[in-house]
């Protein structure tokens, strides 16, 4: 049973795939100029483990499918790998939770954390409340029994 | 938290028990053993033969050390008592608890010695809310330990009880059945270890969270050497050498690690119930202790930067480049039931965080840090244009998107009222308040000294510094309430000033965006009689409909707030007004016992002879531990100068000779003198 699957072999559509692929055409990072971390994921489905490894080296980006050892190493499942590069697991309180494990440097799973998208209903914005709604809430609030 | 609570804490490990060393909590009695944010004991209560202790005294012997001395049976019993027990507690993953009972009689003592624990496993939160648990509770005995275990889902938090002397174990707790000798003793070590897991077969059981057993340190040393690094003061006036000890020690105390950084301290917000990361607090408190020690805005600034925000997430109001509000470990965060994951609602820390980089590099000429968070710092200032100008009008102003759990006031003054017009109605959201725009204004100006000397990037700081100044102009021109001779506290969304005079004009001078011309007029109202107390200036104007001299943010006095007002008024010039905001605020911890409270009421100094506590769940605060430092810098007018530091004293006459030596910097080692020849006495006995 191969423990890894060469690039060329993965599903069409696979989210973790394409995800790691996009960090990797971006291939610079602003955001992690001032850090270097390595990070491995490793997702667990059936027998086999998939792995990415992750290389951030002050901003610039590297990803391979080698198991290489890392600072931290984040293990997983397909649906909650799947979950999480699409924002819709987050990752900080699924650590927190004990769904997600990991293991290693807590400042590279966090770089790692970073990268993930936000979750994909939020929209960014609110809608403007007046000062009048905002008087008659208060006034409701007051009238309500304690 | 009541008289007879001890506190004993260590990083975000702390016991909160009565004055016996017992641990009874209920929802109107928060005590217990908290540890990331949750509690791992609700119930430790010592008997002797079935009687509960009473106690003789009680040492708090370091901030994360106490010790109880006790004798069996109720207090009108013990004055007969042959048996002294004495309980000295550490803490430290959870705490370490020496237990000694002494036989003084001349007969043996056959005891029942027994130690009752349980655990709710509350969050913090909850202990706050009193809200129902979602998981199952389990009990077992484990090789000699009694382990108390929470689950919920892969969620597991336990707590292992051991002693080095064999005890009965039961589901409830240990027991010693001893016999002591004539004049002899007995003792035991008890070990108490939060735990922090996840379910068996689950990703999360190998490992739980990384870092969180972390190696105890010789926490003894480190509080002296935290002492012996400060800066020496010594005065003519007393009390300011025990304010001054009592500052370091708590804000010793309030130091904690991160799991990403756990050889680095900042400062959590307040003990106990805030032992964690608050982007504000923690950067207000990194700004007043600067000019004594430099770490903690070190490791605060990194820290900050480690989670400043790259998405947008409405559940936890994240967006690129902003700074986080809070962060927290408990039960509710990790189940998404509150957003503290971290949770990024606050609108003053992201422009905050840049003035504290440029404040940082002032003191020290570590421009390696600087050149490190040049990324961070630029994308704060993107926030702050791109994310923050919620009225469009270029103002910065915050409206919550999580609007059930997300905090609705996202400034300093965050409480429900804080914002008000003179006539007491609210305004609508989004809110732009005013400080916002000075700490953005300062932001700007500060990042573009930044940019021209260390990230050589002149275009950058021309366009920065153009904003400025457009800021600075909209600014005094939008917020200028003309028949009041103030800045508004805020513009609502109609554009229209939300009115009342508050304590905010302060923060304004301190940023530097008031026009020089306009100056004067709002220090006179910041020293006149319907802002200040005569202790210091009120939050919210007498005057105002919604003045209550012991409202949180409408009428009290807060010391933080007025360390960075004397700032400002230093900033303006104002020597000898920035000297009476000194004086009171230091005659007030005086009173406190050199402890300044979060803050106290707002009553005319005249009234109350005494400044009034407000009733608040923390102390000490950070912030108010930080703001005797700032008050320090601002009477001896300390200002970095390139290489050097600047010495410009105006002392309250009654401090008299003031010296603070060894002040660390870029200059290496400096020393402070002054004279205090400020007759503030006038102003301060209102």
């Amino acid at each position: 049973m191969p423990t890894q699957r060469a690039d060329s072999e993965k599903p069409a559509g696979d989210p973790v795939s394409s995800f790691f692929a996009g960090l990797a055409e971006t291939g610079h990072v602003a955001t992690f100029e001032g850090q270097s971390a390595t990070v491995r994921l490793d997702v667990a489905s059936r027998d086999e483990v998939e792995r990415w490894h992750l290389t951030v080296s002050r901003g610039d980006v590297d990803v391979t499918r080698e198991d290489r050892p890392a600072d931290a190493i984040i293990r997983t499942d397909r649906p909650q790998a799947e979950a999480m590069v699409t924002g819709r697991l987050n990752a900080q309180a699924a650590i927190l939770r004990g769904a997600l494990a990991c293991e290693g440097k807590m400042a590279a799973v966090v770089m790692f954390q970073r990268c993930l998208p936000g979750p994909p209903d939020s929209t960014g914005h609110a809608t403007p409340i007046s000062g009048e709604t905002v008087m008659a809430r208060i006034k409701a609030a007051q009238r309500r029994p304690a | 938290m009541s008289g007879s609570t001890v506190q004993i804490l260590e990083g975000n490990t702390f016991v909160v028990s009565d004055e016996r060393g017992d641990i009874a909590a209920s929802s109107t009695d928060p005590t217990g053993l908290f540890s990331f944010d949750t509690r791992f004991l609700s119930r430790w209560e010592l008997t002797v033969n079935g009687d509960r202790l009473t106690v003789l005294s009680t040492d708090d012997l370091q901030y994360f050390q106490a010790r109880f001395f006790l004798v069996p049976g109720t207090s009108t019993v013990y004055v007969n008592s042959t048996l002294t027990v004495i309980r000295q507690r550490e803490v430290a993953d959870g705490f370490h608890e020496q237990l000694t009972v002494l036989n003084h009689a001349g007969e043996p003592a056959d005891l029942r010695i027994r130690l009752d624990a349980s655990s709710d496993f509350a969050d913090l939160f909850e202990v706050k809310d009193a809200l129902k648990k979602a998981g199952q509770y389990e009990t077992r005995v484990t090789g000699g330990c009694l382990v108390l275990s929470y689950r919920r889902e892969t969620y597991v938090r336990e707590t292992w009880i051991s002693s080095t002397v064999p005890a009965e174990i039961d589901d409830n707790g240990l027991s010693f059945r001893v016999t002591i000798p004539p004049h002899g003793e007995w003792m035991t070590e008890l070990d108490v270890v939060a735990r922090v897991g996840a379910a068996e077969g689950t990703p999360g059981s190998q490992t739980g969270i990384p870092g969180q057993r972390r190696v105890r340190r010789n926490m003894a040393r480190g509080l002296q050497k935290w002492l012996e690094r400060a800066p020496d003061l010594q005065c003519d006036w007393e009390p300011l050498e025990q304010i001054y000890r009592r500052c370091l020690t708590d804000l010793a105390a309030l130091r904690f690690s991160t799991l990403t950084m756990p050889d680095r301290s900042l400062p959590a917000a307040g003990l106990p119930w805030f032992m964690t990361i608050f982007g504000r607090d923690s950067i207000f408190t990194s700004l007043q202790a600067l000019p004594f020690t430099s770490e903690l805005a070190a490791n605060t600034l990194r820290a900050l930067a480690e989670r400043q925000g790259t998405r947008i997430d409405d559940f936890r109001d994240e967006d690129p480049g902003r700074i986080l509000h809070e962060m927290r470990y408990g039960e509710l965060t990790a189940f998404e039931e509150r957003p503290h994951s971290p949770y990024y609602g606050s609108a003053d820390a992201t422009p905050l965080f840049v003035v504290l980089l440029d404040e940082y590099e002032r003191w020290t000429g570590d421009t390696a840090l600087v050149r490190d968070l040049e990324h961070a710092a630029r994308a704060a200032l993107r926030w702050i244009d791109q994310y923050a100008d919620l009225q469009g009008n270029g103002y910065v102003a915050y409206q919550r998107r999580n609007a059930e759990t997300g905090l609705e006031n996202q400034c300093w003054k965050d409480s429900w009222d804080s914002i008000s017009y003179r006539s007491g109605d609210l305004p609508g959201f989004p809110r732009a308040t005013c400080e916002l725009q000075g700490y953005a204004y300062d932001a700007k100006v500060r990042a573009a000294r930044l940019a021209r000397q260390i990230w050589h990037d002149d275009a950058f700081a021309d366009r920065l510094e153009s904003e400025a100044a457009n800021l600075k102009r909209r600014f005094n021109r939008d917020f200028w309430v003309q028949d009041g001779g103030y800045f508004a506290v805020a513009l609502d969304i109609d554009g229209r000033q939300v009115d009342s005079l508050t304590s905010n004009n302060g923060h304004l001078l301190w940023s530097g965006i008031v026009d020089k011309s306009k100056a004067r007029q709002v220090v006179r109202h910041l020293l006149g009689p319907r802002l200040f107390s005569g202790w210091g200036v009120r939050t919210l104007a007498e005057g105002e409909a919604r003045y209550n001299p012991i409202g949180y943010h409408v009428g009290a006095v807060w010391p933080f707030d007025n360390s960075i007002i004397a700032w400002g008024l230093r900033r303006y010039g104002f020597k000898e007004e920035a000297a009476c905001i000194v004086a009171g605020i230091l005659e007030a911890a005086e009173v406190f016992a050199g402890r300044l409270p979060e803050a106290f009421g707002g009553y005319p100094r005249s009234l109350t002879r005494y400044p009034v506590e407000y009733p608040t769940a923390c102390s000490p605060q950070a912030w108010s531990a930080g703001a005797p430092l700032l008050l320090l810098r601002a009477a001896l007018g300390l200002e970095p100068q390139g290489d050097h530091l600047i010495v410009d004293p105006a002392l309250p006459k009654r401090i008299g000779h003031l010296e603070l030596l060894d002040l660390p910097g870029r200059w290496k080692r400096v020393d402070a003198f002054g004279r205090g020849r400020i007759d503030t006495d006038r102003r301060t006995s209102r």
